[in-house]
């Protein structure tokens, strides 16, 4: 579905539409689901996720402004507060525990973050200015970014001391923001 | 924590969005994104720049027990949730209305807009609430009694957004077996005035309090209010 229709059913929310609601959620559910899973790693958790999501998004869809972020946008990064803050919640020992299995359960068979990021930025500035990065700097932010990786899960994950990690995701971010800024975006 | 640096207040934003920042962290960074507008703004740059990616995942279809927990909770607020006037249940609250009037007052005086101190002292003053937050969010003042049109200087204090294709509607609240009358349709800006003529203009001075409801572009089609009702206040005479 278009940006445009998206914004449309986002304004029809704020004025308490429930049909539109129920349309803004077929046309989006799925992606959101999917960046729900993961980020949270279990289908539980993003279910939860999800619902407290949608809730967020009927209650507070007068606030959206369609000149600051596109719709899907505005929704993603609801998702994604609502999935980080369940994942980095304290939570009971035992659970903690299996947290480093569930790193290593990255199923091998669904896209990887890079071949993701490559389906993403098919055209555009956003692939320029991608290349620009190390391979290091790509990778470490990728599996931050996908799978909400803390500094220190990532320094685990990547066999890397933590100051490394730091630093490859500081200066990747960096040159990206200074890429994308000089082509104006 | 303070956020004067730019550099600084950049790499905590991208931190925050990528997702790497602890539970902690993340709670500070939220507080802090309540006061400060540049923090606000490097956080929606990096939104801009990052979450689009994350929309290269495929899609994955939830259960349908998700959508049938969000309905019914939707609908339960719906069907018992508050009438328009139950909404508004600041009557019962009058003895906040003189702390409010104070601080409604140091705004209107302290920050430079199109307000001018009152002449004879007599105002009238509405303090409007979010009503989710209950924070101030708007304040409105004119001084009443005299013949002729109202002035109501508007003073928008909440960071607010409008919805595209959606208006605010401004509403004068007679009194609590009476309709809401349009005042006409509002904006985000943060000083503004609206002009209330004759004959409204008397009612004004005799409300008992002010609501702003979001309406379809151009303001609601029946002519009551048909869109949540997000501020509402009582007006008070100091």
């Amino acid at each position: 579905m278009e940006a445009e229709q998206l914004s449309h059913l986002l304004s029809r929310c704020a004025l308490r539409d429930h049909q539109a609601f129920r349309t803004l959620y077929q046309h989006s559910s799925a992606k959101l689901f999917a960046v729900a899973v993961r980020i949270t790693r279990r289908r539980d958790w993003a279910e939860e996720v999800l619902q407290e999501s949608f809730i967020n998004i009927w209650n507070h869809a007068s606030g959206y402004n369609a000149a600051k972020s596109a719709p899907m946008t505005w929704m993603t990064a609801i998702v994604r507060n609502r999935a980080l803050d369940l994942l980095r919640r304290p939570r009971e020992v035992e659970i903690d525990e299996g947290h480093e299995d569930l790193m290593a359960s990255i199923p091998d068979e669904s896209p990887g973050p890079e071949e993701l990021l490559k389906r993403s930025m098919e055209a555009g500035a956003l692939a320029e200015c991608w290349k620009q990065l190390t391979g290091e700097q790509q990778n470490s932010i990728a599996l931050a970014f996908f799978h909400g990786l803390s500094h220190g899960e990532l320094a685990r994950q990547m066999q890397k001391p933590l100051g490394t990690v730091k630093t490859w995701i500081r200066r990747g971010l960096e040159r990206l923001k200074n890429c994308l800024d000089a082509r104006g975006i | 924590m303070k956020f004067a640096n730019e550099e600084l207040r950049n790499k905590l934003a991208a931190e925050y969005v990528l997702g790497t920042m602890s539970a902690r962290a993340r709670r500070r960074f939220e507080i802090n994104l309540k006061e400060n507008p540049a923090l606000r703004r490097a956080m929606a740059e990096w939104e801009n720049r990052l979450t689009p990616l994350a929309l290269a995942v495929p899609e994955v279809e939830p259960p349908s027990r998700v959508w049938h927990a969000i309905e019914s909770r939707i609908r339960r607020s719906r069907k018992s949730g508050p009438s328009f006037w139950e909404s508004l249940s600041f009557w019962r609250f009058s003895s906040i209305a003189s702390g409010l009037v104070a601080l409604a007052l140091l705004i209107l005086v302290a920050v430079p807009g199109p307000v001018t101190p009152p002449a004879d002292g007599t105002r009238m003053v509405v303090v409007m609430n979010d009503l989710n937050t209950r924070n101030p969010a708007m304040t409105v003042s004119w001084e009443p009694g005299k013949p002729g049109k109202r002035v109501m200087r508007i003073r928008v204090i909440a960071h607010a957004d409008m919805a595209p294709g959606t208006a605010w509607e401004l509403w004068m609240l007679p009194g609590e077996d009476q309709k809401p009358v349009s005042l006409g349709l509002i904006t985000t800006h943060d000083a503004q005035t609206v002009v209330v003529p004759e004959p409204l203009a008397a009612k004004l001075d005799q409300a008992q309090g002010l609501a702003m409801s979001v309406e379809p572009a151009g303001g609601s089609p029946t002519g009551l209010p048909t869109g949540p009702v997000l501020y509402a206040g009582q007006c008070v005479k100091t």
